[in-house]
């Protein structure tokens, strides 16, 4: 009996397996498919202009944003704070955050490291580093954090890279304010220049209902510099150096002091 | 003198990166005031260039403290290690003090070894353009 049994089994054990390694290899030929369609963003890169365009990537300017009531009476309070002396959260070496960083990073340049379950975008100014995951690196939203540039999660769709940054904290310091409720996706994609240079296209949709009457969205391209390097940027380096040279004033002073 | 050209491009970029990182009210960038003296102190850092100047001008002797670009955009206009050392005689371009007051933000230099690095000031564009539009 059991001589049958095995008998009978092995034809459909045989079965399952021929079965489960043609999906396995079906699975692995998609999943190499798809690795091969999505393009490779490592690489340092730097804002594009189009031909004929100002230097500066088109920032600032634009239509006026749909902003509620609420937002607009935060955003006034904030400005009549900062303006009359120029304030700015970069003047007190705050880096941008989102979207203010992937839009443009005050024209310095941005490095990404791209791998498959992880792309690190570093933009120079300040140091500002943006961690995207992916897959089962994503952080379950419960052990997530809020902070300038959000919790992001990727996904591939085809070539294009789908970032969706939630967990942001109100920013007002921003050319795009946003509450904490705001929802940022950026879809990112690769074309050719007109003189054959990779550019990095980044279409940008925020939607916020507490600052936002309608969704926001903003195009940023970016130029791929080939054998790019990233330079350092201490930025509380000056300040540091200027107390310093407070603190060897107050030496200075003291010790003559201390001689009458 | 070799002289490092740069683009308009480089120029504006720098200017709006000033924008970005740091209140620049005191300062006219509608101008640009060239300035010589022998260098007494110089850090090439972040977010902004320092720079102490002694000058000799109709006003006396004196030192001016000025500061600048970041390091970045300077070396990416052509900046490296080593161009300004204490005791240089060099030349800095500044957008100056909108009260008239020594000092200013400096955008370009002219280094004792005969480079030139930094941005063009929009008053240099504009002057270039000018001066362009006479040629036609």
């Amino acid at each position: 009996m059991k001589l049958e049994e095995t008998m009978q089994q092995r034809p459909l054990a045989a079965s399952c397996w021929q079965v489960a390694t043609s999906l396995l290899a079906c699975f692995l030929l998609s999943a190499t498919e798809a690795a091969a369609q999505q393009p490779d963003l490592t690489g340092v890169w730097t804002t594009y202009n189009e031909p004929g365009q100002a230097a500066g990537g088109g920032r600032g300017g634009g239509p006026p944003l749909p902003l509620t009531d609420v937002a607009k009476r935060k955003i006034a309070t904030y400005r009549a704070l900062v303006e009359p002396t120029g304030d700015t959260p970069g003047g007190f070496c705050l880096g941008t955050g989102m979207p203010g960083s992937m839009l443009g990073s005050g024209g310095y340049p941005m490095e990404i490291h791209q791998r498959p379950e992880q792309i690190m975008i570093v933009y120079e100014a300040h140091n500002e580093v943006r961690r995207v995951y992916l897959g089962n690196r994503i952080v379950p939203e419960a052990d997530r954090l809020p902070g300038r540039n959000g919790h992001s999660s990727g996904r591939w769709e085809g070539n294009t890279l789908v970032v969706e940054t939630t967990h942001l904290v109100e920013q007002v310091d921003q050319r795009y304010a946003h509450s904490d409720r705001a929802r940022i996706v950026e879809r990112y994609h690769l074309e050719k220049g007109p003189k054959g240079e990779s550019v990095l296209v980044a279409d940008m949709t925020m939607t916020d209902p507490v600052f936002y009457t309608a969704p926001v969205t903003a195009v940023k391209k970016w130029a791929q510099v080939p054998n790019g390097h990233l330079l350092p940027y201490e930025c509380a380096e000056e300040g540091w150096i200027k107390h310093l040279e407070e603190l060897e004033k107050k030496a200075a002073g003291a010790a003559k002091e201390s001689v009458r | 003198m070799k002289t490092i050209v740069l683009s308009s491009v480089l120029a504006v970029l720098a200017c709006a990166t000033l924008a970005a990182h740091h209140s620049a009210v005191q300062f006219d960038f509608g101008k640009s005031t060239a300035i010589t003296g022998v260098v007494k102190k110089f850090i090439a850092i972040n977010p902004h260039m320092q720079l102490v100047l002694h000058v000799k001008d109709a006003k006396g002797e004196r030192d001016i403290a000025f500061e600048g670009h970041s390091t970045n955009n300077m070396y990416r206009a052509g900046y490296r290690d080593n161009l300004i050392k204490v005791g240089d005689t060099i030349t800095v371009y500044v957008a100056p003090l909108k009260d008239g007051s020594d000092g200013g933000y400096v955008t370009a230099a002219l280094t004792a070894s005969g480079v030139r690095f930094g941005a063009r000031s929009r008053a240099e564009l504009e002057q270039e353009r000018l001066k362009a539009e006479g040629q036609k």
